[in-house]
């Protein structure tokens, strides 16, 4: 198993109003993207940036590199690179000299070609000449994301780094990100996009009001949270469900729809012929696998608008 | 010291491309000046008062006090004859009085040299101005002025008082007023932006510490104050012919201020909460010294309990300490001054860079 980068144990963060991080355990792994995935208010920056060394924990243990952020964040800070939450560049730096500024703050010279290199990797190259407030969102997160490199970091916190963008400029992002970790690069990834932790994360922590709720790969969250597959006979009412009852088929009803659920996917072609063999008039029969959307419906509790989490 | 340059190169390029701080670096010092030679060239109505008393009552010593009333600087006011001066000084807390011997036209007229007596702290500007404008007048008549107290530093006197002009005594004092404003306004806003905006703590990831921040803000805004500072001394030259001189003790001076005042605003700055609200504390703690601190005029012709107030402001040493360079070649005020301005400097320095955390709590 790769080495272990992060390791979080019984961390707390209390203020007098608020227990924002109330005893969490994680552990990231060298080469994984790790997500927390959480509402607003979770917890998700406050644990992050004790990791950063930026604020003390109340109690528990960090470490990243082995090394406690509260005492020896000094010895690790060449090998991390941060994009805060809500990142704005400087306005009135081009993206090119920001680069190269941010650079020289990690005792780095780069050449001109590395400052090409860095905003070519973020696709910047373009508007590397343009004033930052010029920048569109998007354009902005990506700047920062450069500066977040410049050190060429093993470790890289992305604090909602998505947020506020179209699809587009999101989709281009998790590009990027991928490209970190093919790079070998470890990123921590704080959303409450579930689509985003879906694609994007190996491992996903869900953390709600300060405490980690589900823990695991996407698909192991989806299986242990009612995974697997729903049947939806579409318009099928309560009498279709009455029917399939009547069949030994367990059946829910939901918006006027039959949902039949099966737990593995071996048996769905399989129910999907007994189901279609009974006679009940429907407008549609079709299949849907679980999704994360399920699960945070289970453990969280919150609801979801466009595919973003509102607590 | 690469990563202060650096911070150095990026925050002067972003200064620059902001048209407010090239408005303070280039057109601000020159309105200043323009305005400030344009209010006082016409002789203005600020004059250091010197008391005198004229034991002589001769028409030799009427020429004298003439003289003095005629270098545009001083307005004599008298002592009465009866009056022991000592006393009469303590008692109206006089800055600077004169007094003519009793035997001045009999020893003119008899070709002997003579002595008047200057009073005063040599270490005020208005002294120094007295001083300058009497021995002005002294070499037209060709005798010596005798010091009355001792005084323990040397001095140089190179700038006669007839070639003084009102603009001389001005410019040290809108050099210090840009030296508080700039620093200080910039500063606060900049501390209080950076913390609201995130970038401190964005900048805490990296390897540069509060310090070399800090100490690049220094760098930067000296660097200006030196441009502006040339700047006004160019103009005061050209247009009104000034004859206040830069001293190497000057540009110190300059660089001290601007450092004790950059970090000021580095304080005021870290505890405020918003960009306006930086405004708000700068303006109420900038103006006040602007006017006690003696940028307009000198400090020891203000009232006594201003005075006091005025001791303990920084901007005060500034000022003083520019004048004395400047304008009359008082180096040892000068050097005294620019000491007490790089210990609160240093103090006021060290409160940003070593106690207030970029962290959040
Ligand atoms: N400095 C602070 N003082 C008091 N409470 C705080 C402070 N910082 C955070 N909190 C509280 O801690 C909780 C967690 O905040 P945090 O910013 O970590 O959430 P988050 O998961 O990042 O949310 P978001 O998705 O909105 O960024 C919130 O209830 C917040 O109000
Ligand atoms: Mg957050």
């Amino acid at each position: 198993m790769a080495e272990v980068v992060i390791e979080v144990r019984g961390l707390t963060k209390h203020y007098p109003d608020a227990k924002a991080v109330d005893g969490i355990d994680f552990e990231v792994r060298a080469g994984e993207i790790f997500s927390l995935l959480g509402p607003n208010g979770a917890g998700k920056t406050t644990t992050v940036e004790i990791l950063e060394g930026l604020r003390d924990p109340t109690g528990g243990e960090a470490r990243v590199f082995g090394v406690d952020v509260r005492t020896g964040y000094a010895k690790i800070r060449d090998r991390v690179g941060v994009l805060p939450q809500d990142f704005e560049p400087f306005d009135r730096l081009k993206p090119r000299e920001a680069v190269a500024y941010w650079a020289a703050l990690f005792d780095r010279t780069l050449a001109k070609k590395d400052v090409e290199d860095v905003l070519e990797r973020v696709g910047l190259t373009s508007r590397a000449d343009a004033q930052s407030m010029t920048l569109s969102g998007g354009e902005k997160r990506r700047l920062g994301i450069a500066l977040s490199l410049v050190g060429d970091p093993d470790l890289v916190f992305l604090d909602e780094p998505t947020t506020g963008l179209d699809p587009s400029a999101r989709r281009d992002l998790w590009g990027l990100i991928r490209g970190l970790k093919a790079a070998g690069k470890t990123v921590v990834l704080t959303t409450h996009y579930l689509d985003e932790a879906e694609q994007l994360a190996d491992d996903v922590a869900i953390m709600n009001k300060g405490k980690i709720v589900s823990h695991g790969t996407p698909e192991e969250l989806i299986s242990r949270h009612g995974g697997g597959t729903t049947i939806v006979l579409a318009g099928a009412g309560q009498d279709g469900a009455a029917v399939l009852a009547a069949r030994g088929i367990p059946a829910t009803v939901e918006n006027g729809n039959v949902l039949v659920h099966v737990a593995t996917p071996s048996e769905v072609r399989k129910m999907l012929a007994t189901v279609a063999a009974v006679e009940i008039p429907v407008t549609e029969i079709y299949t849907k696998r679980a999704t994360l959307e399920d699960v945070f419906m289970k453990v969280v509790g919150a609801r979801m608008a466009e595919g973003e989490l509102a607590a | 010291m690469k990563r202060i340059l650096a911070d150095v190169r990026a925050f002067g390029v972003q200064f620059m491309r902001s048209r407010v701080g090239a408005f303070f670096a280039i057109a601000f010092p020159i309105i200043l000046i323009l305005l400030f030679g344009a209010i006082f060239s016409g002789g203005g109505s600020t004059k250091v008062p010197i008391y005198v008393q004229d034991l002589s009552d001769s028409p030799m010593s009427y020429n004298f006090t003439a003289a003095l009333n005629a270098t545009t600087v001083l307005e004599v006011r008298t002592i009465p004859k009866g009056e022991e001066i000592l006393t009469y000084i303590r008692d109206h807390s006089l800055n600077t009085a004169l007094r003519i011997p009793a035997d001045f036209q009999t020893k003119i007229l008899a070709n002997q040299s003579v002595n008047v007596t200057l009073y005063g702290d040599p270490t005020q500007s208005s002294y120094g101005i007295a001083y300058a404008a009497v021995n002005g007048a002294a070499t037209q008549f060709n005798f010596e002025i005798a010091r009355a107290r001792p005084i323990v530093l040397p001095e140089t006197q190179t700038i006669a008082a007839r070639n003084l002009k009102f603009i001389d005594l001005f410019l040290p004092g809108v050099i210090g007023l840009t030296v508080l404003t700039s620093p200080l306004f910039g500063m606060t806003n900049v501390c209080a932006e950076y913390r609201t905006r995130k970038f401190f703590k964005f900048l805490a990831t990296t390897r540069l510490s509060k310090g070399e921040w800090l100490a690049s803000k220094v760098i930067w805004y000296s660097f200006l104050m030196l441009v502006s500072t040339a700047i006004m001394f160019a103009v005061e030259r050209l247009v009104f012919g000034g004859v206040a001189v830069i001293t190497p003790i000057a540009i110190l001076l300059i660089i001290a201020g601007t450092f004790q005042f950059t970090s000021l605003g580095m304080i005021l700055g870290m505890y405020v909460r918003d960009t306006e609200t930086a405004a708000a504390v700068a303006n109420a703690i900038g103006f006040p010294m602007m006017f006690l601190a003696g940028s307009f005029f000198p400090v020891d012709t203000m009232p006594p309990a201003l005075q006091v107030v005025a001791r303990v402001l920084p901007l005060t040493y500034v000022n003083e300490g520019l004048r004395a360079t400047m304008v009359f070649g008082n180096d040892a005020t000068a050097l005294l001054y620019l000491g007490i301005t790089m210990v609160i400097g240093v103090v006021l320095f060290i409160i940003p860079a070593k106690a207030l955390s970029w962290k959040s709590k």
